[in-house]
């Protein structure tokens, strides 16, 4: 049944975690969007980023959010891959630049969270 | 007795797979699974155009809000209430998949779908509200 895919995997765990990470998606965006745009500054001038990363937690929130939007993104292009019957080596091609992009990206995305800097005392 | 109905089976011609998909009867789930996928692209694809516009963080307060002021201009604004478009389909008919594979959501998914697209309308000028009501009520005073 599976001869001519490269993976040997049903793909059920991938489609729960799309799952599990969409429905975390939707309340996590719920979130961005009151925080982003009930008031137009907050989201838009440096000095406010660097108040509310001052917060910790904030920035495990952060880094979990752009985590997830990047793995469900990319999972989600990995699904559309597989509707098509693709050769075995096109297949490897494909994920495996998923994979790099998805890797650069992220840690392009911990880079810019990191490179806030904590103003002395830290909560 | 009457004649038992014979419907004709139809196949799927894989040559003419473009004129095939075009011509094949599309129900509201069909749409759905349509939008659904264009937003997702749609969304991975603002994903890294949202890292690249937060890049200048990493070089400071002057580069950051130099940036963000382009990014404040009406046209950008119009351009992120519409990408709130995708993002308010997207999560909407997320949750309707959900809904279908877990709490046996096929016996009224049409319902839901219609559902969505309601509350979606509704939300969307709800924040297109909120984004532009510094500029509507400018128009009143």
């Amino acid at each position: 049944m599976f001869k001519f895919n490269s993976s040997k995997e049903s793909g059920s765990r991938s489609w729960i975690l799309q799952r599990i990470t969409g429905v975390a998606l939707v309340v996590l965006m719920i979130g961005h969007y009151i925080l982003m745009h009930y008031q137009p500054e907050s989201g838009h001038t440096y000095g406010a980023v660097l108040v509310r990363m001052q917060f910790s937690w904030y920035r495990i929130i952060d880094l979990t959010f752009v985590t997830l939007g990047l793995y469900h993104g990319l999972n989600g292009i990995w699904g559309i891959f597989r509707d098509y019957n693709m050769k075995p080596w096109l297949n490897l091609t494909v994920i495996s630049l998923l994979i790099i992009i998805g890797i650069a990206f992220l840690m392009w995305g911990y880079t810019i969270i990191f490179s806030i800097p904590y103003l002395g005392k830290t909560i | 007795m009457s004649e038992p109905i014979i419907r004709k089976i139809k196949t799927f011609d894989q040559k003419h797979w473009i004129k095939e998909n075009l011509s094949y009867k599309k129900d509201s789930g069909s749409w759905a699974w349509i939008y659904h996928r264009v937003s997702g692209i749609a969304l991975i694809g603002y994903i890294f155009l949202h890292l690249y516009s937060l890049s200048p963080l990493t070089k400071g307060e002057i580069a950051f809000n130099q940036k963000m002021a382009v990014y404040s201009s009406p046209f950008f604004m119009i351009v992120e209430w519409f990408l709130f478009a995708f993002v308010l389909f997207h999560s909407l008919n997320g949750v309707r998949i959900v809904i279908v594979d877990w709490a046996d959501g096929a016996k009224y998914h049409k319902q839901l779908y219609k559902f969505a697209w309601i509350a979606g309308i509704i939300l969307f000028i709800t924040m297109g509200f909120i984004m532009f009501s510094h500029e509507i009520l400018k128009i009143f005073k």
